[in-house]
């Protein structure tokens, strides 16, 4: 089976530098796999190298629509069963591809996730890694496993880092791809994970297939810290409001969604909370419409979602 | 333990980037106090990263201890100062802090912030604050309200409309 290797790409030439040749040289060294840059409307010479240096990887020129749109671009223009979803600031291993298809080919799996690591091979505040989740304080809490001793098997998890995973392209656009309300970027992965669960399929980490992935260093030249937090912490609101279906857990999370809003002024500090909840707000429309998408899909309940991906139930 | 009036109370959230305020606010702490022992008002976050800056005596804020508890604690010890370390270069935030400081009846109150020398703020002209950042949290409280509202009903409505509800239930 063949997999396309997309690299989501915006103006990011000189990350391509590194992160374009080591995939080239996987998809090569796993059997030609064909590999393509999904590009969100770069300004900067990022056509010209590709084309120049790797004439025959695919360049997706697209208009400016964010992360979610470029992935969905790209997932929708492979042309094989399977493909890899890789941030240009995510340098492979050589060897990262036959695991994850091996993966893949597990009964009911969508997708699969790398094994990020800092580009210093360290696991310090690595992102990514073995993901789980628990509904608490109005929001749904990630947890990134860090302990080394605990990144050693295949396993399930809640979400595949949107840096670096593996999907079957059909169940990609059963589920819709990655959802725009989340635009421009943040927690879609999550959301994506989260209705793969909800149709009764698995998401799986696989710690054989490693990333090296330089956090930050794209949305860290975009945009200030305080947007960042603002933009993470009004999807992390928006995912709630479409994700989670039960009513006395939903009910329970608004009201505790009014108090940590009051948190701006008792603890303070990022992200601005209030107007989390407000920028949130403006997108209700289409959050009800996600949500009511969600509740004609979904097959599996919310608790069951988190046990699962914990791998504590069937 | 100290006794009374032989200790200076350290209010922080240890928050990651407050390392320099926090170890301004302890160097002005034990150059104005030298005889007075240094207590911290914790949560079980930032205590550890107190323990690391040196800050052995600590009072936890967490859910076994009721904040009344925490109060009646920080007023026992009747700090001689006491110093508020803030995240940003302006004194936002913080109402619980500065409600601690305030009922502790520290003699002298300073402001830590990143940027910047401590500065030394008079009962009143924290009171003022701990007033204006109550009203504040108030009308955070009514407009956060009025958007959950707005968003449970509209969201329960479209879940509603949409039937399914094969996997709603808990």
């Amino acid at each position: 089976m063949k997999a396309t290797l997309i690299i989501i790409n915006h103006n990011g030439r000189h990350l391509l530098e590194t992160s374009l040749p080591a995939a080239v040289a996987a998809a090569r060294c796993a059997g030609d796999h064909p590999v393509m840059v999904s590009d969100d409307a770069s300004t900067d010479d990022s056509l010209l190298f590709v084309s120049k240096s790797f004439p025959a990887v695919r360049f997706l020129a697209l208009p400016k629509a964010g992360f979610g749109a470029a992935c969905n671009a790209g997932a929708a223009a492979a042309e094989t069963e399977l493909a890899v979803i890789l941030n240009n600031d995510v340098v492979v291993s050589e060897d990262f591809l036959p695991p994850l298809l091996e993966s893949l080919s597990q009964p009911n799996v969508f997708a699969v996730g790398c094994k990020f690591l800092n580009p210093d091979g360290s696991l310090t505040h690595a992102l990514g890694n073995r993901t789980s989740g628990e509904w608490r304080k109005g929001l749904l809490y990630l947890h990134h496993e860090t302990d080394p001793e605990m990144l050693t098997e295949t396993c399930p998890q809640l979400y595949p880092n949107g840096g670096g995973m593996a999907f079957w392209c059909d169940k990609w656009r059963q589920l819709g791809g990655l959802d725009p309300l989340y635009h421009p970027i943040y927690w879609e992965d999550v959301d994506l994970g989260y209705r793969a669960w909800g149709r009764g399929w698995r998401v799986l980490y696989e710690p054989r297939s490693i990333v090296y992935h330089d956090q930050g260093s794209t949305m860290g030249r975009l945009h200030r810290p305080w947007r960042i937090e603002l933009i993470s912490a009004k999807n992390a609101v928006l995912f709630a409001w479409k994700n989670l279906l039960d009513p006395k857990l939903f009910r329970r999370l608004l009201c505790e969604q009014v108090r940590w809003a009051a948190d701006d002024i008792v603890i303070g500090g990022l992200p601005p909370r209030t107007r989390a909840l407000w920028t949130a707000a403006r997108q209700l429309r289409q959050a009800a419409r996600s949500r009511a998408q969600e509740q004609r899909e979904r097959i599996v309940s919310d608790q069951e979602i988190l046990a699962r991906s914990r791998g504590e139930s069937a | 333990m100290s006794g009374p009036n032989h200790t200076v109370l350290l209010l922080t959230f240890a928050r990651r980037g407050e390392e320099s305020a926090i170890r301004e606010a302890l160097a002005l702490l034990s150059h104005s106090f030298p005889d007075a022992a240094v207590f911290a008002v914790a949560t079980p976050v930032s205590a550890a990263s107190l323990e690391l800056l040196g800050v052995a005596d600590l009072v936890i804020f967490d859910h076994t201890r009721s904040a009344r508890r925490v109060l009646a604690e920080a007023a026992r010890r009747k700090p001689r100062a006491a110093a508020i370390v803030y995240s940003g270069a302006r004194p936002e935030g913080h109402l619980k802090l500065e409600f601690v400081a305030l009922r502790s009846g520290a003699g002298r109150i300073y402001r830590c912030l990143s940027e910047g020398s401590p500065e030394l703020v008079g009962r009143v002209h924290l009171l003022g604050s701990v007033l204006w950042k109550a009203v504040l949290t108030c009308g955070h409280l009514v407009a956060a309200a009025g958007i959950c509202c707005a968003a449970f009903c509209w969201l329960r409505v479209a879940q509603l409309l949409a039937g399914g509800r094969r996997a709603s239930g808990t």
